[in-house]
């Protein structure tokens, strides 16, 4: 047994561990309870890092996610009884703790400040989503149309709250129906969308279409949509699942609804009058439903807080592409982007949050401090989801530059440069490697989109043409069940990752604990 | 029933994408227009000068390029159209007229495009220096915008490009006229499929669905001389004197250019007298109609997108439509039952496929058999299983009702 060096357990008390393979450092994989991703105890990150991150994430956290209640729930009651109806609510309003444990595990200082504050305000905006389904939703007050009920406007996850902003100072809430009952908890508890799925192919769907849409149809199947606006609008966003799934809604919906189809071909000149004219055609849907006119003031004035957010996110994307000193971490990143795009400005935790994280960064830029010192490789990851969506800004100065700006920032949905519009959007991926200053590719394979897998052979071609080093990721989103190939899991996904890395870029692991262990049960 | 006379070199029209018919109207100096989708209106690639061919790629069963490059989880009708493109089996196509309607057909389309895109290199799969492809942007929707937008697209898209590229008279007289000459393929295939509704029919679910097909394959000009005379033939067809079917049936579905698909259901007994599917007759050979004081072009338009059943169509009022319009044909042909194909990994009707045999059942009564089948038909044996069920419920559906 190597003799302890008193010196090192001192700087290990007080540092924390450091970040390397050689003896002595973190091996954070050990930490895990076999099976279950839960930790048998959390990390020692050092004095500093371990008290913020117990006091200002975890116990910070946890008092907010009770405060955040309290601020925006018309009755906590019905926030209890939510919980006891629905299965996405009930198995994942716990685990949230668990999710900053594993989006934030093995960081420290200004990355790990930096990236909770994307988690926080995350957090934020689900309770405010959750708390505005239950103030609304009929079951959980014996079948009755409250306030808040013919108050509320449903729409598609897909659907940008942008569009709604016109009727908010008027106390009308845009819900995105799928964003919390699947896109979020599948981040919180992987497990529970499963349940979806399976609802949606017991009456007979195929295991292939996507597993998102799947899972948002399996929603409706087994009721467990809460009953919270009397209106739905719909659109095509982003694929050919994405409309069907609007079909088989409506047949469990059975309300007032209004398609709102995006053109696919986006780039088309001709089509933006096109989608002018429907977007105008929803509000006139709007306002009969409601009876609340359109407010220019009221878009104006949110639209505006929406500039700003976009212009923060520029400015940290632009320390990200040219400095090694930008603090959030991937997952922070991307999730905090298409959480507030596709909200919107319903609840000022985006900017309170963004404002945190770009005081963190700068003083990481005046500093000179690299958050991720360890760092090799700068990665792109491109799939069918991504941070790049709704990238402009929209002018606030005429109703009519608003309106053609509107319709391009509706054309520029999740998934669009992806799935849709073009196969030329996708391979923009090397426009987007040079302004982000990449060397390596991991492309997230969705293996049930199409229009993913329907450029797989040409991105094959240009990888070899361009000598770029590129790994594939493949995946089923929440589903790592119907595609037989390997089993996809988080195992079989790291076992790519490292193949590759060993394999092909022959480079030796950080930390070698994390190479190989089973998390198979873990949220 | 006596064999009709053509039937045979029909079949072998349908053979390959350039079949006689196709190679003769090129020896004359027209151009060959593809297209894969019923929003790409055919009377468009009609006009002088040019001809429509709606792809298809038969015999292709194992589309193994394309899949390098679709992957395998794409829909089969995709992966073999571009396994036959890879072939040189388009190489005759002057221009491809595309539709992103849905994803993976339009990734094929993509793949066919020439010198479009800087960051992918140009494969060239058409040999044709002559080739080119565009995209037409299509509604989801029947109103007022969807149809000016249709209009505005389809003279941007098809018209403008052929002229450019052809010089295709684009002329409203010209349309009109091409109008006519479409409308005239659509009364001949009409009349031929108003036998289906007899009481024993005197034209079988598979030879309708080959006369079907050879219409949108082949040059409508070389192809109506032919299509006359069966016609013709058929006023004085006898049908056999024993019915040779146990029920009738109506076809619906996604994509399906595979007589042999509706031989095969045939074959178990379910005469397909209607066909509800891509590429069937229901929706593709309703006449088009020129109302006045519209543009040809507009028409043209409206027809497509009113006359079209795809399940692309959003709107709730028209997702509801649907179901009762299959119904309505249902009832229309005196079928008994419905049955429902989904090409494998077509998301449009993997979807519409599970509500039509929720509600089809449940508001209207009609019995569906709800199925999932590959662009070419190898799982024959296990959907002979299925159709032969089916047949046999249905007749003890009519048994029980007889008592």
């Amino acid at each position: 047994m190597a003799k302890k060096n008193p010196i090192k357990a001192v700087k290990d008390f007080w540092y924390g561990k450091p970040h390397t393979a050689e003896e002595g450092g973190r091996r954070l994989g050990e930490l895990y309870e076999d099976k279950t991703g839960l930790l048998k105890h959390r990390e020692w990150r050092g004095v500093k890092d371990t008290f913020y991150y117990m006091y200002n994430i975890w116990g910070y956290n946890y008092v907010h996610m009770v405060l955040d209640i309290l601020k925006y729930s018309n009755n906590p009651i019905d926030f209890v009884k939510g919980t006891w109806r629905y299965r996405w609510m009930g198995q994942t309003y716990l685990p949230v703790i668990h999710w900053f444990e594993r989006g934030l595990q093995g960081m420290r200082g200004e990355a790990l400040e930096a990236s909770a504050w994307h988690y926080r305000a995350m957090v934020s905006a689900s309770i405010h989503q959750i708390c505005n389904f239950f103030n609304a939703d009929t079951r959980l007050h014996g079948g009755k149309q409250n306030e808040a009920y013919k108050h509320t406007i449903y729409a598609n996850e897909t659907t940008c709250g942008t569009l709604f902003y016109p009727w908010k100072d008027a106390g009308y809430q845009y819900l995105p129906m799928e964003m919390i009952p699947y896109f979020v908890t599948c981040h919180v508890n992987s497990h529970t969308v499963l349940n979806y799925i399976d609802a949606v192919q017991s009456i007979g769907l195929p295991g292939d279409p996507c597993p998102m849409c799947q899972a948002e149809s399996g929603l409706f199947v087994l009721d467990d949509v809460p009953d919270s606006a009397p209106i739905i609008i719909t659109c095509n966003e982003a694929c050919d699942a994405s409309v069907s799934t609007h079909t088989l809604q409506d047949w469990f919906a059975n309300k007032p609804l209004f398609a709102l189809p995006i053109p696919m071909q986006f780039d088309d000149p001709l089509v933006k009058k096109y989608c002018m004219n429907e977007i105008e055609e929803m509000w006139k849907f709007v306002e009969e439903q409601t009876g609340v006119p359109f407010s220019w003031e009221s878009m104006k004035k949110y639209l505006e807080r929406q500039n700003k957010l976009q212009r923060d996110e520029w400015e940290k994307w632009d320390v990200a592409s040219k400095t090694d000193y930008y603090p959030i971490n991937g997952v922070a990143q991307a999730l905090f982007r298409i959480y507030s795009t596709q909200y919107g400005i319903q609840t000022s935790c985006w900017e309170e949050a963004s404002e945190k994280v770009k005081k963190i960064m700068y003083k990481c830029v005046e500093k000179k401090i690299n958050p991720f010192p360890q760092t090799r490789h700068r990665v792109i990851a491109w799939s069918c989801m991504d941070s790049l969506m709704f990238d402009m800004e929209i002018r606030t100065d005429s109703y009519e530059n608003m309106l053609e700006d509107m319709a391009t920032y509706h054309m520029w949905a999740p998934m669009r440069r992806m799935a849709v519009g073009g196969m030329h959007h996708i391979f923009e991926l090397w426009d987007y490697m040079k302004r982000f200053n990449c060397d390596m590719v991991a492309m997230y394979d969705q293996l049930q989109c199409k229009g993913m897998q329907g450029v797989h052979g040409l991105f094959e071609d240009e990888f070899r043409k361009r000598n770029i080093n590129a790994f594939w990721i493949p995946h089923a989103l929440p589903d790592c069940r119907t595609v037989s190939r390997a089993e996809i899991s988080r195992a079989e996904i790291r076992r790519q990752i490292n193949d590759y890395m060993t394999t092909v870029m022959h480079e030796e692991p950080l930390d070698p604990s994390l190479l190989d262990f089973d998390d198979s049960m873990t949220w | 029933m006596k064999d009709l006379k053509h039937l045979i070199y029909f079949e072998n029209l349908l053979q390959e994408a350039n079949n006689e018919l196709v190679k003769q109207a090129k020896a004359e100096g027209k151009r060959a227009i593809g297209y894969t989708c019923y929003f790409m209106p055919e009377v468009l690639l009609d006009l002088p000068g040019c001809f429509s061919v709606r792809l298809r790629a038969p015999g292709c069963t194992s589309p193994d390029i394309a899949t390098y490059y679709l992957s395998g989880r794409v829909c089969h009708y995709a992966r073999s159209l571009l396994e036959r493109a890879l072939e040189g089996g388009y190489n005759f196509l002057d221009a491809q007229m595309g539709t992103e309607t849905c994803t993976a057909t339009c990734r094929f389309q993509e793949h066919i495009q020439q010198k479009h895109l800087d960051s992918v290199e140009d494969m060239r799969i058409i040999d044709n220096d002559d080739f080119f492809c565009t995209f037409t942007d299509v509604p989801f929707k029947n109103s007022e915008n969807s149809y000016q937008h249709f209009e505005t697209q389809l003279r941007a898209h098809v018209l403008e490009p052929l002229h450019e590229h052809f010089g295709i008279d684009i002329s409203d007289e010209t349309l009109v006229k091409a109008v006519e000459d479409h409308n005239e393929v659509c009364r001949l295939i009409n009349e031929i499929g108003e036998y289906r509704k007899l009481d024993n029919p005197t034209i079988t679910g598979y030879e309708f669905h080959v006369i079907q097909l050879v219409s949108l394959c082949c040059p409508k000009y070389l192809i109506l001389p032919y299509l006359r005379e069966t016609a013709e033939e058929m006023k004085t067809r006898e049908p056999n004197l024993k019915k040779e079917f146990r029920c009738k049936v109506v076809l619906a579905g996604s994509e399906n250019d595979d007589p042999d698909f509706t031989k095969l259901v045939e074959g178990c007994g379910a005469l397909v007298v209607c066909d509800r599917f891509c590429y069937g007759a229901v929706e593709s050979r309703q006449p088009i109609v020129l109302e006045e004081g519209k543009s040809p072009l507009r028409c043209i338009a409206e027809h497509y997108l009113k006359t079209s059943n795809c399940p692309r169509f959003m709107p709730q009022d028209e997702m509801r439509a649907r179901k009762k319009r299959l119904a309505d044909l249902a009832k229309e042909y005196h079928a008994d039952g419905v049955i429902v194909a989904s090409n494998k990994f077509c998301e449009y009707w993997s979807y519409e496929r599970v509500i039509d045999t929720f509600i089809l059942k449940r508001d209207y009564g009609i019995p569906v058999c709800s199925i999932e089948k590959e662009y070419i038909n190898s799982a024959s044996g296990q959907l002979r299983t299925r159709f032969q069920a089916f047949v046999e419920s249905i007749e003890i559906k009519q048994i029980q009702e007889d008592k």
